[in-house]
């Protein structure tokens, strides 16, 4: 009995523990404001809703509304998603309740990325989407096989928020003479420099402050604006959701997802690494952090970056499965010589996710080894397009230029070999829309040969 | 420049060491010991008390320290070097099985559909793979002792005038290359085949992440195989299961040894080849090729087979040549 009721509140002292929140209180020494909590990542908030909004204005085709969410930083724009709706109230409706000033061009990452023709930085490849899907109806460019709603999207999340978190705050800010923590962030503010640092970092997740006592599939709900979940949502019980701390976005959202469909725990692993590092910096209580501390935010840092990337894999590895069943569908139809062309959009649009997402991989400055140009190679510029054709090249007026890649169906090959090579790469676990019927994982096991020439 | 070589040297060499902890390993100290506690078991069991003293020769510094022993380890370094730099890693295999598992499919080859539960279909995968893996490495090896240029090769892991558990690395760098090809071969086809007929459910029985077969192979002692320990299984086993002592024979000098037990774990390939030979635990042999090769270190162990191969080449070159001169002379009027 006295062993029953020990593990009981060993486990309930556990949750309590794993269950708390993103919500810190004020340790800057010398700080004599009224602010009772140092957490603040409304600008990071605020680029969110830009991404979510840029995505729905991209179906338009619409450039001056795009370059409003994407590169321009005046005052007044609406929030177009996430939106209030029925059984979902959502607290905030234009972009400057969350940060003024903001836009998502100027913190995309401005290294090359190889795996787009003529090797853009990530800034200029996000221009030349928003001004490609500009000259196209709804986005949707069938000629080249592009849907750039899911390109802009799904890369724009990467070069922003995963670049800026991952590349950025949790690398080179995390030194000592960057921001220290024995001093305000800026002059007037009631979070410290690593405070801060960490916070933005955390914004860019895109998590809700009571991630860790809410489930993966809760997660999802909310980013669906799902009612039923909104009781969860409001963790303040304002009867509003408020976008700087109660909603989920972008790639929690994605890690979320595929802990819900394949019972992995990305979602939390992240969460919690995040919350531990800001727990260290504010027990450290406004005193510039010691080595061992900032090496200790360091590793949180680490199983942050890691996991973040095998999220991004993770969904790159789904989307290729999905491309792969979208072709035995079209080859199905085309032997009934039925109407192709809803299978070819969505053929299209998930090429354009697993594009999206395998460009993000790139768009960080981490180096991926030999997969970057294994992955360039694999899914190409374009998906392979009817009559075998695929874009290899720009021309001189920025046109894509198409040649022969050979037979359609034998690119699902390449997506064969896209997901064993993510597999491999990044070490994933869930694997969704697996096509390579489990290989990764017997890979695994015969790899144990290893290098050594043994003899019998 | 030469600080990212000295880091890639020694973590190479720095992995080739860990292999001494890693269960994957033949040479892992786990095995190394479990070898002697399985021999001490048997010898005690067959020879008593004093059995243990037919141990000795498994930790003789004369047989450790020896200029053979040296070049073991020389070899067993030196190759991973090269090879880490000639064999391209992890990913040739996943293209190949790829390539397959996709050819496979567009030839027509369908899941089973059998319903079989996934332990079954571990249990059935890891009994070809097993079969198809120590078949295929009898007749590599087998290949190695019959083709004249590939025994210029092959004849590197002869020159061993001592055996030691590492002995198993003394291999020139192209037979490392074959075997590499060996492996990519089996695995590729077994695991295509496999993973269209039975998707989803392939996998390895394993212990402690290691293959069962091998697992069980490598602790019950097969490190004594190259080792001065002489260990019979007996007459009975020995038709199923190349013992040490089988495998002595094969390194034996003794012109009637000689093409005996290419086998790795099976006896049976060696029955069908009609190259079978029991062992015994009272046989003394020497061993060695009686090549000046013998006494060479790593260098002359990697140069001379290239020179014995270019030398079996010319002369069948030229055998051909003077067959070829023959017939036509023979044709003229």
């Amino acid at each position: 009995m006295k062993k029953t009721l020990l593990s009981l509140l060993v486990a309930c002292s556990t949750s309590v523990i794993a269950a708390q929140p993103y919500e810190f209180g004020v340790t800057l020494q010398g700080y004599d404001g009224s602010a009772t909590s140092s957490v603040s990542y409304g600008g990071q908030i605020a680029r969110h809703a830009l991404h979510n909004s840029l995505k729905k204005v991209a179906g338009t085709g619409d450039q001056a509304q795009m370059n409003t969410y994407f590169s321009s930083t005046e005052a007044g724009r609406v929030i177009l998603d996430p939106v209030s709706k029925d059984g979902f109230p959502v607290k905030q409706s234009s972009i400057d309740e969350l940060s003024s000033g903001k836009d998502l061009l100027s913190s995309a990452y401005d290294g090359v990325i190889t795996g787009w023709p003529g090797n853009p930085t990530g800034q200029e490849l996000l221009e030349q989407l928003v001004d490609a899907a500009a000259k196209t109806k709804a986005g949707y460019d069938p000629v080249n096989g592009y849907d750039y709603v899911q390109l802009i999207s799904k890369f724009a999340m990467g070069a922003v928020f995963y670049n800026k978190a991952v590349n950025h705050y949790l690398e080179e800010k995390l030194e000592a003479d960057q921001h220290p923590n024995n001093e305000a962030y800026k002059p007037g503010t009631a979070y410290t420099g690593k405070e801060h640092v960490w916070d933005e970092a955390f914004g860019y997740f895109g998590a809700p402050a009571n991630g860790l006592s809410l489930s993966a599939k809760e997660v999802v709900q909310i980013t669906k604006q799902n009612p039923e979940v909104f009781a969860k949502a409001d963790a303040n019980g304002d009867g509003v959701v408020d976008l700087k701390s109660e909603m989920a976005f972008a790639h929690a959202y994605y890690a979320a997802s595929v802990d819900a469909s394949a019972g992995t725990n990305y979602f939390h692993t992240i969460m919690q690494a995040f919350v531990d590092g800001r727990q260290l910096i504010s027990d450290a209580k406004g005193k510039a952090l010691t080595d061992a501390q900032r090496t200790e935010l360091k590793e949180c840092a680490a199983v942050i970056a890691t996991a973040w990337q095998q999220v991004i894999a993770e969904a790159a590895f789904k989307y290729a499965g999905s491309v792969y069943a979208d072709l035995e569908k079209i080859a199905v139809i085309e032997e009934a010589h039925g109407d192709v062309s809803k299978a070819y959009r969505n053929y299209v649009k998930h090429w354009g996710e697993l594009k999206g997402f395998a460009l993000a991989l790139e768009a960080a400055g981490r180096d991926l080894g030999n997969a970057q140009a294994g992955l360039d190679r694999l899914i190409g510029f374009s998906p392979v397009l009817f009559g075998d054709a695929q874009v290899v090249a720009l021309d001189g007026n920025g046109g894509f230029v198409q040649a022969n890649a050979g037979p359609m169906q034998e690119y699902k090959l390449n997506m064969i070999k896209v997901q064993n090579l993510l597999a491999q790469s990044f070490a994933l676990k869930a694997k969704l829309n697996d096509k390579t019927a489990g290989m990764s994982d017997v890979l695994e096991q015969l790899n144990a040969a290893a290098q050594s020439a043994e003899n019998d | 420049m030469l600080e990212s070589y000295l880091t890639w040297l020694m973590e190479e060499l720095a992995a080739a060491g860990s292999s001494l902890l890693d269960l994957r390993k033949r040479v892992s100290l786990w095995y190394l010991l479990s070898a002697v506690g399985f021999a001490f078991v048997v010898f005690y069991w067959r020879y008593g008390k004093h059995g243990w003293q037919r141990l000795l020769p498994y930790v003789s510094p004369k047989v450790w320290l020896s200029r053979s022993s040296r070049t073991d380890v020389g070899l067993w370094l030196c190759n991973r070097l090269l090879l880490a730099l000639l064999i391209p890693k992890t990913l040739t295999h996943a293209l190949w099985i790829s390539g397959l598992y996709y050819y496979w499919q567009k030839q027509g080859l369908t899941p089973l559909g059998l319903g079989w539960s996934t332990t079954w279909v571990m249990v059935l995968f890891t009994f070809c793979y097993v079969i198809a893996d120590d078949f295929s490495r009898f007749f590599t090896h087998w290949c190695l002792h019959k083709i004249p240029v590939l025994w210029a090769f092959h004849q590197v892991h002869h020159s061993a005038l001592v055996l030691t558990p590492f002995t198993v690395f003394r291999t020139h760098p192209v037979e490392g290359g074959l075997f590499f090809i060996r492996s990519l071969c089996v695995q590729s086809v077994l695991v295509s085949v496999f993973l269209v007929l039975f998707p989803n459910q392939v996998s390895l029985w394993q212990i402690y992440g290691v293959l069962v077969t091998t697992f069980l192979f490598n602790v019950l002692g097969a490190n004594l195989r190259h080792s001065m320990v002489v260990l019979s299984y007996g007459p009975r086993i020995e038709k199923w299961l190349i013992s040490p002592a089988q495998h002595q024979i094969h390194h034996s000098t003794d012109v009637a040894h000689y093409d005996r037990n290419f086998g790795v774990l099976l006896a049976i390939w060696d029955r069908l080849f009609k190259t079978w030979l029991p062992g015994s635990d009272q046989q003394t042999l020497k061993f060695g090729t009686g090549r000046a090769i013998d006494r060479s270190g790593v260098i002359g162990h990697w140069w001379i087979p290239m020179m014995d191969c270019a030398d079996v080449i010319r002369h069948g070159v030229v055998k051909r040549c003077r067959n070829l001169k023959k017939r036509l002379t023979i044709r003229e009027p």
